[in-house]
């Protein structure tokens, strides 16, 4: 019934490096399908980052690998279209300077291997236990390289010195490590460096820093910061963490029970949200400015993914609903600031009636 | 007994039992080792009181072929062999029965124990285990039963669970580490308790169905060794399946198509015994823990 | 951890490197292995001098049968096993050790009068260790193939024939499936000669560099090997299902996918080779066991190894040569399994920092 919108970016000139169609994916389990990804679409231009934000069991984690088509075996793709464009000269022989769209849900054997990590890395969220534990760092480096082609030997140990320095490793100490001999921040900026390694043009971090403490944290996110001005690549940010997705990304995207509520820019997203549920986590926030008192969590918990309420899936928990939100799910829908999109049908009188202050914007 | 409340231990008793067999009847390749394994208990233990026994040999029907006289065939004394596998049960099963439950019984002390106090007591306990664990034991095993006559079916089952319990206490130890992870025992220790009421009222009741499943594992190896002890002779039984088929390989019955029956027959019972064992074991294994992998 | 050492250089004493030493896998590992050697010595020792019926009672009584009188027959009993019978036991004890320590096992007294038995023992050990070494080689390579394959293909139609073949095999006595195989191949089936189920080596054969020697040894081996496998065979196969499927739940292997690896390296270097850390342990089990079954198999096929030595010497109540065959056979085996730790600790990185332990 519902058909795809097309959100796109005009933040950026060129085409979108990555455009998601009305991806639905569900899983198989015993007690029913569960609808972990329901119809979203969005945009990640050349360049751009994208922070997803949700609840865990919004369907963010399945979002990401979907992305680079490694669900597990019990999940489907229902529908759903995924688009990316290659820019520029192509690295292996063709040397067309044009832009190449590939669809990835098309891809198969060699050429999905070849997608996955060179156009697409993805680092994810148990970076912990990302490595394989009885190969060295130089070896899963050369793993890698060798699978794509790329550079070996030498001049894979220079490139890797060189990401090492970018993520503030001590390359010496590391390259010829086991993964048990260094501690969890550094696994993890091991794997974001191994992420660089191809230079490719579409990073998805899921949760990069959630398995690490309040310090380790900080650095990674420090290190992120440092990449985004130093190289050109695109970004999807997967968190739950309001604050950092606020340091990193150009758009937030909020995600709700498999679906997309909230789509703006960075800046409106903490001025001005428009959705109950974005504006419910943002006073979940606590910052600086705010007291203590206002900070407040959502009521409620998460939909069960496989009996979704009827209507607009947050209804139970927002203070808002009426008999329409119950009855009728409203879709991705522009706001009044461009480029700012919404799925909520009282959106005009949330931020109002929310008493929604100024104060969650401070970053 | 305790006056003070426990936090809530699923409770299970004797209906669990009916509920299992309910499970299992509904498994297939369980229901069909749980009727193989009742029939043939049933044949060994009641048989005899019906079946008289084979006492004399009749040497006009040696090494007879199955026929309709003789349904199983006749062994190098002529005698029935159908009557020879109902009498020759009762010994193997009962060593089995007696084995499986002594070994049970010291890998679930030594097993508990090492989970249970951890420590110097695991480390010491374990390193035992993986001794008894690693040597050739049915070499120990042979040579012993040379120095120490293992003449009635007590002996004998009390020796091959001296041999055969390292493997299981090591299962037991890992099954009870993951349940000591488990909210009411975590709050039965919170509770003080104490050791003999955390492990005998909380532990080994939800441990039942495991305890069940490597019983008939243990069972299971018991045949295996006693096969071979009887083979090699040093096991002096009068007639069980076991002699049954070494004394036919003793005469060459293997290479006598006429004798081959007095061969294959007992070899089968023992064969078709292990099997429906195995089948009652992995089933079991299947409704009580599906996601369990056996490991080493 | 690791952390004493990257501290940097304080004060390095004699007790830092008897720490370093102390805590250093290879080292504990050979350690244990020894005191598991020392502990079996001790054990037999004892089997021999302590048990109720006392075998050097039966040897005294079989000697006097033999027309010797009481007091020869106890010193003939004395000399064949090296004990002095009438010194205190804590001196028979260190007696004992010293001739061990020295190679020396006593003498047989009934299957080769007066030949030592470390002679007797030194002509067989290398065809038992040669048959169940190779057997159980082949059996881990195949276990360990079928394994992945019934975890790759979980649930299929194949991952349920293997593990219910393999829980059944494992079940069925070794001697009955030697029986069945010579039966099966050689009587019914007609397919492998009969005199190639007897005996190690042709009459006539010499060892030697020869392919009329690797001909005839294959051909004689290839039953009795066959049981072998057989036997352990289900065991690998269960133990690395499970292992892999649970290796393949690791996010290394996720990861793996995702940096676009082929799937030949991901099953052999990501999958295969952690999922079969774990049944390097077992195969210090495996070869207990199969050592264990070599006096059954042995015995049925004439193989001229410890295993049938040691159903002769049963069967003659040899005690001397019952007593060498235990302590080398247990102690090659134990040996045997130092190896197998020490190749464990080569391919997993992560003991050899740390102590290891559970």
């Amino acid at each position: 019934m519902s058909q795809p919108i097309h959100v796109s970016t005009v933040q950026r000139t060129s085409a979108p490096a990555l455009s998601v169609q009305g991806l639905t994916i569900t899983y198989q389990a015993k007690r029913g399908d569960v609808q972990a990804v329901r119809n979203v679409s969005f945009d990640v231009g050349r360049g751009e980052a994208l922070a997803i934000i949700g609840e865990s069991g919004s369907g963010k984690t399945t979002l990401g690998l979907g992305i680079v088509r490694l669900l597990p075996s019990t999940a489907t793709i229902r529908q759903g279209e995924l688009l990316y464009r290659r820019f520029g000269a192509a690295g292996n022989g063709g040397g067309t300077s044009a832009t190449s769209e590939v669809d990835v849900l098309q891809l198969k054997g060699r050429d999905l291997r070849q997608f996955r990590w060179k156009e697409c890395a993805m680092v994810f969220q148990a970076a912990l236990n990302a490595f394989n534990p009885v190969l060295r760092v130089s070896d899963q480096f050369g793993d890698t390289a060798r699978a794509h082609g790329y550079l070996q030997g030498r001049e894979l140990a220079d490139r890797a010195r060189h990401l090492f320095e970018l993520v503030r490793l001590d390359s010496e100490r590391v390259w010829r490590a086991y993964p048990h001999e260094l501690s969890g921040g550094m696994r993890q900026r091991v794997l974001i460096a191994l992420g660089l390694l191809l230079e490719p043009q579409l990073l998805i971090l899921d949760e990069p820093t959630t398995a690490l403490d309040i310090l380790t944290q900080r650095n990674i996110m420090d290190v992120l910061k440092d990449l985004r001005q130093k190289l050109d690549f695109s970004l999807i940010f997967i968190s739950h963490d309001l604050s950092l997705a606020a340091e990193l990304a150009d758009r937030v995207a909020t995600m709700y029970a498999g679906k997309l509520v909230e789509l703006s820019d960075v800046y409106t997203t903490f001025k001005n949200p428009v959705h109950p549920y974005t504006i419910g986590l943002i006073h979940a926030v606590p910052t600086l400015t705010a007291h203590r008192d206002h900070v407040s969590s959502i009521p409620g918990s998460p939909p069960d993914l496989i009996d979704l309420p009827s209507g607009c899936k947050f209804h139970p928990r927002c203070p808002l609903a009426d008999q329409r939100c119950r009855e009728e799910e409203p879709e991705l829908a522009p706001a009044s600031e461009a480029h700012h999109w919404v799925a909520c049908w009282n959106w005009q009188s949330a931020s109002d009636r929310l008493h929604n202050g100024q104060k969650g914007a401070s970053a | 007994m305790s006056k003070i409340e426990t936090a809530p231990a699923p409770q299970k008793r004797p209906n669990e039992a009916l509920r299992t067999l309910k499970l299992l009847a509904r498994n297939r390749i369980g229901l069909l080792g749980l009727i193989i394994f009742v029939l043939m208990t049933f044949m060994s233990l009641v048989g005899p009181l019906i079946v008289p026994p084979e006492t004399q040999a009749h040497v006009e029907q040696i090494y007879q072929p199955p026929s309709a006289a003789h349904p199983l065939g006749t062994d190098f004394q002529g005698r029935e062999m159908w009557k020879m596998v109902i009498h020759g049960g009762r010994d193997v099963l009962i060593v089995a029965f007696l084995a499986g439950i002594l070994t049970t019984l010291v890998a679930v002390t030594v097993g508990a124990a090492s989970a249970f106090f951890g420590g110097w007591v695991d480390s010491l306990l374990m390193s035992i285990t993986d001794m008894w664990l690693t040597i050739p034991r049915f070499l120990l095993l042979v040579v012993v039963a040379t120095l120490v006559r293992l003449e009635n079916v007590w002996m004998l089952a009390l020796f091959l669970a001296f041999f055969g319990w390292p493997g299981l206490a090591r299962q037991i130890r890992s099954q009870v580490l993951s349940l000591k992870q488990r909210e009411y025992i975590e709050a039965a220790q919170l509770l003080d308790l104490g050791s003999a009421h955390i492990i005998f009222r909380e532990m080994l009741p939800n441990m039942m169905s495991y305890i069940v499943i490597a019983m008939i594992n243990a069972m299971t190896s018991a045949i295996y060794s006693q096969t071979g002890l009887v083979f090699l002779g040093v096991v002096p039984f009068g007639n069980n399946w076991g002699v049954m088929f070494s004394l036919a390989y003793a005469k060459n019955a293997i290479y006598n198509p006429n004798a081959a029956a007095s061969l294959l027959v007992p070899m089968g019972a023992i064969i078709l015994f292990q099997i429906s064992l195995v089948m009652l074991s992995r089933s079991l294994e299947e409704i009580f823990n599906p996601r369990l992998q056996r490991g080493v | 951890m690791s952390s004493r050492a990257t501290v940097g250089p304080p004060k390095k004493t004699a007790s830092y490197y008897l720490e370093k030493i102390a805590t250093n896998y290879w080292v504990r590992t050979i350690a244990k292995k020894l005191l598991i050697v020392w502990i079996v010595m001790t054990l037999t020792f004892f089997i021999i001098r302590a048990l109720p019926g006392n075998p050097v009672e039966i040897m005294v009584m079989s000697l006097m049968d033999s027309g010797l009188s009481s007091e020869e027959a106890y010193a003939r009993a004395a000399s064949l096993l090296r004990i002095d019978l009438d010194a205190p036991l804590g001196k028979q004890y260190l007696d004992y050790m010293t001739n061990l320590l020295h190679g020396d096992l006593g003498d047989s007294y009934v299957l080769a009068i007066n030949k030592p038995v470390a002679t007797l023992i030194a002509q067989r050990l290398p065809w038992t260790l040669f048959s169940v070494g190779t057997s159980l080689l082949i059996s881990f390579i195949i276990g360990m193939f079928l394994g992945t394959l019934a975890a790759y293909w979980r649930n299929s139609f194949i991952d349920h024939a293997l593990t219910n073949f393999s829980a059944a095999i494992e079940s069925i006595p070794n001697t009955l499936t030697a029986i069945v195989l010579v039966l099966l191949l050689g009587v019914t089936w007609k397919v492998v000669p009969l005199n190639f189920m007897r005996g190690s080596l042709s009459p006539g054969i010499k060892p030697g560099f020869t392919t009329a020697f690797l001909v005839d040894l294959f051909k004689h081996y290839a039953v009795p090997g066959a049981v072998y496998v057989f036997s352990t065979l289900g065991g690998w196969m269960l133990s690395m299902r499970s292992s892999t499927i649970s290796t393949l739940g690791e996010d290394y292997v996720t990861v793996a996918r995702a940096r676009g690896l082929p799937d030949l390296r991901i099953i052999t270097a990501y999958v295969g080779r952690n999922a079969s850390l774990p049944l390097i342990t077992g195969l210090a089990i495996s070869l207990g066991f199969a050592v264990g079954g070599s006096i059954l198999i042995e015995s049925i096929f004439v193989y001229q190894g410890i295993g049938l030595l040691l159903n002769q010497a049963i069967a003659k109540r040899d005690y001397p040569v019952m007593q060498g065959i235990l302590l080398v056979t247990t102690i090659t085996v134990i040996l045997s399994t130092a190896l197998a730790d020490l190749l464990y600790g080569w391919l997993d990185p992560r003991i050899r920092v740390t102590g290891g332990g559970e």
